[in-house]
C-alpha cells in the first residue's frame, strides 16, 4: 500500500512540474515591459475623471477609479451610467466601470484594436492610443475612419 | 508519522494542482475578449479601495488643462449630413424690375409656387482635432427648386429665371476652436458660398463668392454652460451686414432641458428624452445672396448684364426631433413656418454691394421689392454625427 502511494506521487509530480513550468513561461512571455508603460491611472484633459488602465491578459482595459462629480445631482446617489442604451446597465456605478478595453500594443508607442466609451452619451467608438512621452496619452476616438475622431491628451498621475 | 508523511504531501499536492489550475483557468478566461456587459464591470468596489486615488498629482510638470468645444447635454455635431427640405405652396409677388440705364423696366407679375423643394448636403471633417486646438474643413451644397402652377405664364424674368434654374448655394466652410485656458475659449467660423440660379453645366464665375466669418470670444463656466460674445459678417437676411452675436449653451441639472443659441442665427430650446432623443423648439435666420447669373433666352433678356442679386432672407419657426437611429446616424426631423423677411432684388454698385447696415448707412432703394407669402415647411436628413 506504502509502495504504491509512492509511485503514485511520482507519477503525479511530473505533470505538475510541467504545468507549473508552462506557468511560469506563459507568464515570462506576457510580460513587455514596452507594452506595459500604458499601465497606471491617468486624467482625461477636462479632469473631470481618472482612468486606471490595467493588464488583463494580454490586453490593456481602463477603467473609471475617480469622477470629479461622484454624485448624481438629481438623486443623491453615486453616479451610474443612465445614458447607456443597453437597460440592464443603466444602474451600473460609473466608478469601476471599464471605459476603455481590448486594447493591444502594436509597437511604436501605439496600442490599437481597442474602444472607448463615454458615458455622457453612452456610445462608443473606436479608440487608438498613441503615447507622445511617459507621462502623457493622445487617446483618439473615432467613426469608421481615424479621420472622423477626436484626440484627447490623457496625463499620467502617481502618487506624490 | 504515518498519516503527516503520506496523507499530508499528498493534500499539499492537490493543493498546488488546484491553485496551478485555477490560475490556468484564470489566466485562459482573462485572455480571451471580455463580453459587453458583464466584461465593463470591474470588481465591486468592496475589493478595491477608490478613495486611494484622490491624492494624487501628476507625473509630469507644466500640465494645462483645456476646456471642451462642448458641454454635457448637447446635440451631437454634424460630421455629414444629406436632407431634403420642402416649403408648401405659396404666393410670389415680384415687383416691376426696374433695369439699368434708360431701359423700360420690366412689369410686375404675380405667380402660385406649388412647392420648393430641394437636396441640402453638408460635412465637417475634422482636421486636427486635440485638446488645444480644433480645427474642421467642410462643404456644402444646397438647392432650392421652385415648381410655379403656371411656368408658361410667367412674365417677369426673376420668375422665369426661378422656374427654369432655381437656386444653389454651393461652399466651404472652416472652424476653429481654440481654447486659452479651461475655461476661455475663442471660436472662429469662416465660409465662402458661391450663390446664383447657376446650374452645374454652366457654372458661375467664382469672382461671385461670398464671404461670411464669425470669431466669439467665450467662457465654459461649467460642465453644463458655455457662452460668448463676438461680431459676424453675415448674408444671414439676405444682404451683407455686419452685427454683434451672442453664443448661449447650457443644459439644466437633471439633464433634461438647455438651450442651443447663436443669436441672432438661431435659438432654440432643447428637452433631451435621453442622450439619443432630443426635441427642440426655436428658430433660424436663413438666408443668403444669390447673383442672377443665368440669361432667360426665351423672352432675350439677359438677366446677366444687370448685374443684380436676390437678397433671400427668411425666418424659420420650427420643431425639431433628432434622435440615433443606429449608433452614430441620427435623423433630424423638423416641421415649421417659413417666414419671409427679404426677397429683393439689389444692383451691385460699380461691381460692388451696397452695404445698408439696416438702412443707416445706406438707403439705396432696391431694384424690386419683392412679397412672399409664408408657408408651412418641412425638412429631414440624415446625419453622422461626432464623437
Amino acid at each position: 500500500m506504502l509502495k504504491l502511494r509512492k509511485l503514485d506521487m511520482r507519477k503525479f509530480i511530473v505533470p505538475m512540474l510541467l504545468v507549473l513550468v508552462a506557468g511560469v513561461l506563459t507568464a515570462f512571455v506576457q510580460q513587455n515591459p514596452e507594452a506595459d508603460r500604458l499601465m497606471g491611472v491617468w486624467e482625461p484633459s477636462n479632469g473631470r475623471a481618472r482612468v486606471k488602465i490595467e493588464k488583463i491578459g494580454a490586453k490593456y482595459y481602463g477603467k473609471f477609479v475617480w469622477l470629479k462629480e461622484p454624485i448624481e445631482p438629481t438623486t443623491g446617489q453615486p453616479k451610474t451610467d443612465k445614458n447607456n442604451p443597453d437597460p440592464s446597465m443603466k444602474n451600473v456605478p460609473l466608478k469601476g466601470y471599464r471605459m476603455l478595453k481590448d486594447f493591444v500594443y502594436k509597437g511604436n508607442n501605439e496600442w490599437a484594436d481597442g474602444t472607448i466609451y463615454d458615458p455622457l452619451n453612452g456610445s462608443t467608438y473606436s479608440c487608438t492610443i498613441k503615447m507622445t512621452n511617459a507621462n502623457t496619452l493622445d487617446i483618439r476616438g473615432y467613426i469608421g475612419v481615424s479621420a472622423l475622431g477626436r484626440t484627447d491628451v490623457w496625463k499620467r498621475l502617481v502618487v506624490k | 508519522m504515518h498519516i503527516r508523511d503520506f496523507i499530508a504531501p499528498n493534500k499539499t499536492a492537490g493543493l498546488i494542482v488546484a491553485l496551478l489550475c485555477a490560475a490556468t483557468t484564470s489566466l485562459q478566461a482573462q485572455t480571451e475578449t471580455p463580453q459587453t456587459p458583464a466584461d465593463t464591470l470591474a470588481p465591486p468596489a468592496a475589493e478595491e479601495d477608490y478613495s486611494q486615488y484622490d491624492n494624487i498629482g501628476f507625473a509630469g510638470e507644466g500640465v494645462k488643462r483645456y476646456c471642451s468645444p462642448k458641454i454635457e447635454g448637447l446635440s451631437p455635431a454634424k460630421l455629414i449630413s444629406i436632407g431634403y427640405d420642402y416649403q408648401m405652396g405659396y404666393m410670389m409677388k415680384a415687383d416691376t424690375f426696374r433695369r439699368a440705364g434708360n431701359f423700360a423696366p420690366l412689369m410686375p407679375d404675380s405667380a402660385r409656387v406649388l412647392t420648393s423643394n430641394g437636396l441640402r448636403f453638408g460635412c465637417n471633417i475634422p482636421v486636427i482635432s486635440r485638446t488645444d486646438l480644433v480645427w474642421q474643413m467642410g462643404a456644402n451644397y444646397w438647392e432650392q427648386r421652385y415648381k410655379f402652377e403656371d411656368p408658361s405664364a410667367l412674365k417677369n424674368p426673376m420668375l422665369t429665371s426661378l422656374s427654369e434654374n432655381g437656386l444653389r448655394t454651393m461652399g466651404i466652410n472652416t472652424t476653429l476652436f481654440k481654447p486659452l485656458n479651461d475655461v476661455k475659449f475663442l471660436l472662429f467660423q469662416g465660409s465662402a458660398d458661391l450663390s446664383g440660379d447657376y446650374q452645374f453645366g454652366k457654372f458661375m464665375p467664382l469672382k461671385y463668392t461670398k464671404y461670411s466669418a464669425a470669431l466669439i470670444y467665450g467662457k465654459r463656466t461649467s460642465e453644463k454652460k458655455q457662452w460668448g460674445v463676438g461680431v459676424a459678417r453675415t448674408y444671414r437676411v439676405g444682404e451683407l451686414n455686419y452685427i454683434p452675436i451672442i453664443f448661449y449653451n447650457s443644459t439644466d441639472v437633471a439633464n433634461k432641458w438647455g438651450t442651443e443659441i447663436l443669436f441672432p442665427a438661431r435659438a432654440h430650446v432643447r428637452r433631451t428624452i435621453n442622450s439619443r432623443n432630443m426635441l427642440f423648439a426655436g428658430y433660424e435666420l436663413e438666408g443668403q445672396s444669390y447673383r442672377l447669373w443665368r440669361s432667360n433666352d426665351q423672352t432675350g433678356f439677359n438677366l446677366r448684364n444687370e448685374d443684380a442679386e436676390i437678397r433671400r432672407g427668411e425666418i424659420r419657426l420650427r420643431a425639431v426631433y433628432e434622435f440615433s437611429l443606429k449608433d452614430f446616424i441620427w435623423m433630424s426631423i423638423q416641421a415649421g413656418y417659413r417666414i419671409n423677411y427679404r426677397y429683393d432684388v439689389d444692383r451691385l454698385s460699380d461691381g460692388k454691394e451696397v452695404y445698408r447696415a439696416f438702412g443707416l448707412a445706406s438707403d439705396a432703394p432696391y431694384v424690386m421689392v419683392n412679397q412672399l407669402s409664408n408657408p408651412l415647411y418641412f425638412n429631414i436628413s440624415l446625419n453622422l454625427v461626432s464623437p
